[in-house]
């Protein structure tokens, strides 16, 4: 049997652990930078200078003013790919380095990489686009075509470190980072990986900006989620990139192991492509999901980061989500979005390096720009300043855009329940996937 | 993996729409079962797409379009709620909700003994709906960004056709859009093989979409892969899978088996290439995809590959295959029927090789012969950046377990 070396294995219902971590933010590059930002409730908001907003009546974002692909990726490389994908391998590097992880420990079959993205390589196709509809179909550079696809950010970020097993895009929108951080803990748990190298990329792009614009999602110039007079989200990129190991990798190579990585959640609303669903059914199985694969109890919870992106609907449902889980219990959340925007495709999992700040350090990162509650979104808001408190468990919401919800759960190593405990309780009932499922 | 049964399938291909109609057509060596194919342009109007007579190997024909023909969703959907969704969108939905029927979790519309929070959704797809992104460009382009219609907008997102396939067949367990490529589609069995064993689900509709769009047309044009003798082909391949153990618990007919599933990813050695097929990394898929079956090459009756026509894919994929399998052993070719349709292909692959098991048949073999009483496929992707996936099928039902004493 070869089977150690290939994607098969049999199930092993593996620990997995978080060893490293990797950010490109409007906040701060690197996990050193990003923590620093975050207890402070630093704002990555500012004007756009990607395109000319002017006519659009909407003008900020929380771009990644300070990412210079020349300072992590070799000239060959920053010739092969666009913004996005320079993001993902930028942070994927940092993540590496973080976990102490040479690429020649990856090299194989063995390892996989699991990237999220909305959108991809967007401002690769804006431009073939743009060529192509203004100049005409001979204006379109040929080496640049097959540089676009959501499909090439796993392909570039394996080829940067060397890893050979799977390579898969989850174009989850904007639960795009906890499906591929939740689908890479399965694969590991399968047994199917050693190491997966995981999270989402997105940059803005003028299309997805001016859509947002359209559909008067955005907000004129701040994003107060669950404030009373939010007006909409921003748009926000970056790319946010964990190394995530079995126990017994970890353990062979004495691995720090910074937090574990928890069951997750999906389910699907199955109710419209933009709107919540009014009770919210589908968010709440995904949330008790969470919590119930991961073998504890809701109580069990400390601090929630929520996908809160500052839009009437969505806080509202998610206020209505976290009441429904926690009850009376007022558990802390908040949302990181007021700092940094809606990063989209990447947001959960620049969110997920969030989470892991708090397990790390005990401070949950504020909401900035709370003023006044809303009645409609009664939950006990981390506001303007970050708090101390228990970080042992950590829920990571993610409510995205055509009813897709994926809730992630990190915890302190050492805390969950073993493995074979968490699988007997998920075989008994059916957790995650059924609406309303948790009673 | 464990096995997995296929208990129904939805097609809607440039061949056909439907189950035994896309057996049939796919089965068939008649000309006039080849599929519908429109000319690129009038200027480049040229020989349609033919069926292979079983002894070359792919022919290079003239540029041409595999579309799916007078494709009407509201004849399955009915009128409603059309109008705001691509060509992409209908495709999918069409296909799942045929999947669903027949596999016979839904009849006329309604879930028999299962309810949408137990089924899910995972789908793959390459490039998103290139229609919508180009229809709104041209407006943000030529006019202004200002003007885009918003209803218009969620269509460019790429989860967005499989967020409206869970919204019309009520699909709630869990909703993945995946992406690699040409190898999407036997990805998404893998993915939806973990959701399966962590017990997600107790039934996923699993496949790929993709439509044709003028941008995808005038990428291909560019690159020369027109000229060279790839046809763009788009549909949706979309089946129901169960663990082999719930599909017999509720006594469902099992179409198939999937039980092994391998992948891999190779790069270029040479650090300025991108694009790059790669022998070795389907080598690797394949062995490990057998591994995961337990079948031997002997066991292999048929490859069912994904020979498109693009040279430098189809040497490296054939000398993959026989690498594995030897030089005599049996590849088909099902994109001569059905055009690359890229995300859908691997999908398009399985319920080909469902359907050239199925009857004995197969017109579309470019190596080797073909074996009528064949029960074991390996369907091959090869992605064009050096990634591979390879997935084993086997025709029918697993023989009935014996009881343990």
């Amino acid at each position: 049997m070869r089977a150690a070396t290939r994607y098969t294995q049999e199930p092993v219902l593996s620990r997995v652990f978080v060893t490293g971590v990797g950010i490109v933010s409007s906040i701060g590059l690197g996990r050193d930078a990003f923590y620093r930002s975050l207890e402070r409730g630093v704002s990555g908001i500012s004007p756009v200078s990607l395109f000319d907003p002017s006519q659009l009546g909407r003008g900020v974002a929380g771009e990644v003013r300070g990412f210079d692909p020349g300072d992590h990726l070799t000239q060959a490389e920053q010739r092969r790919m666009g913004r996005c994908s320079a993001m993902a391998v930028a942070a994927a590097r940092m993540a590496l380095g973080d976990a102490d992880l040479g690429t020649n420990e990856l090299a194989g079959p063995r390892t996989a990489v699991v990237i999220g993205t909305t959108m991809g390589e967007a401002e690769i196709l804006g431009g073939l686009q743009h060529n192509w509809i203004v100049h005409g179909l001979q204006s379109v550079r040929r080496s640049v075509i097959p540089r676009y696809g959501s499909t090439l950010l796993p392909i570039h970020v394996a080829r940067a470190i060397g890893a050979q097993g799977m390579v898969l895009s989850l174009p989850g929108a904007c639960a795009a980072g906890n499906y591929a951080i939740g689908f890479a803990a399965d694969l590991i748990r399968a047994g199917r990986a050693d190491v997966v190298v995981t999270g989402a990329a997105e940059v803005i792009q003028e299309l997805q900006f001016s859509g947002f614009v359209r559909l008067a999602a955005m907000a004129p110039e701040r994003c107060q989620p669950f404030d009373l007079n939010r007006q909409g989200l921003l748009l926000g990129e970056g790319a946010g990139i964990l190394v995530l190991e079995s126990e017994a990798h970890a353990a062979r190579r004495s691995s720090r192991l910074i937090a574990e990585v928890g069951g997750y959640g999906l389910s699907c609303d199955a109710y419209h492509i933009t709107r919540p669903h009014p009770d919210a059914t589908g968010s709440i199985a995904a949330m008790r999901g969470a919590i119930a694969r991961s073998g504890i109890a809701t109580d069990d919870v400390d601090f929630v980061n929520a996908h809160g992106t500052g839009t009437r609907h969505n806080d509202a449902a998610e206020a209505k989500v976290v009441r429904d889980v926690f009850g009376d219990r007022r558990i802390p959340v908040s949302s990181m979005k007021s700092m940094i925007g809606h990063c989209m495709g990447a947001a959960s999992a620049i969110e997920a390096v969030g989470c892991i700040f708090t397990i790390e350090t005990g401070i949950y990162p504020p909401t900035v720009g709370y003023e006044t509650p809303d009645p409609a979104c009664d939950i006990d808001v981390v506001a303007n300043e970050s708090r101390s408190g228990p970080s042992d468990v950590v829920v990571n919401n993610s409510l995205a855009f055509g009813g897709y919800n994926a809730v992630a759960l990190f915890a302190k190593p050492g805390v969950l329940p073993a493995p074979d405990a968490r699988f007997a309780a998920a075989a008994s009932t059916p957790l995650g996937a059924s609406a309303g499922a948790g009673t | 993996m464990k096995a997995l049964a296929i208990t129904g399938f939805g097609a809607v291909s440039p061949v056909g729409i439907g189950g035994a109609g896309f057996f049939e057509a796919m089965t068939s060596g008649s000309c006039a079962k080849a599929p519908v194919v429109r000319p690129v342009s009038e200027a480049k109007a040229g020989e349609a797409v033919t069926d292979g007579d079983g002894s070359a190997a792919v022919a290079v024909r003239s540029p041409a379009l595999a579309e799916v023909p007078n494709f009407d969703a509201a004849k399955y959907l009915g009128e409603k709620g059309l109008r705001t969704l691509d060509r992409l969108t209908k495709l999918l939905v069409v296909a799942s909700r045929l999947a669903l029927h027949d596999a016979k979790l839904k009849r006329d519309g309604a879930w028999v003994t299962t309810a949408g929070d137990r089924v899910g959704i995972v789908v793959s797809n390459a490039y998103g709906s290139l229609e919508a992104i180009t229809e709104l460009d041209r407006v943000a382009t030529l006019e202004a960004a200002r003007y885009i219609n918003p209803a218009r907008f969620p269509l460019t997102v790429a989860n967005s056709a499989a967020g409206y396939a869970s919204i019309w067949e009520d699909l709630r367990a869990m909703n993945v859009s995946v992406s690699d490529g040409n190898c999407g589609a036997l990805d998404a069995v893998a993915c939806a093989d973990v959701f399966l064993e962590q017990q997600r689900a107790d039934a996923i509709v699993v496949g790929g979409a993709e439509a044709i769009s003028e941008a995808l047309i005038g990428a291909y044009e560019r690159l020369g892969a027109l000229a060279e003798g790839a046809i763009i082909g788009e549909g949706a391949a979309m089946f129901v899978l169960e663990a082999d153990s719930s599909a017999r618990a509720r006594g469902a007919s099992v179409l198939g088996i999937i039980s092994g599933y391998g992948t891999a990813f190779v790069p270029p050695e040479r650090e300025a290439a991108l694009v790059h097929p790669s022998a070795v990394a389907l080598e690797r898929a394949i062995r490990d995809a057998m591994t995961d079956a337990n079948v031997t090459p002997d066991e292999v009756d048929v490859a069912v590959s994904g020979v498109s026509g693009l040279r430098a894919f189809d040497d490296a994929e054939l000398s993959a295959i026989a690498q594995i399998l030897g030089p005599d052993a049996c590849v088909v070719a099902p994109k001569q029927a059905l055009g690359e349709t890229h995300g859908a292909g691997g999908a398009m692959g399985v319920l080909a090789a469902l359907a050239y098991l199925t009857a004995g048949a197969c017109p579309h073999v470019v190596r080797g012969r073909f074996r009528r009483d064949g029960r074991t496929a390996l369907v091959t992707s090869m992605g064009y950046y050096g990634n591979a996936s390879a997935l084993v099928v086997r025709s029918g039902a697993l023989a009935a377990p014996t009881a343990q004493i």
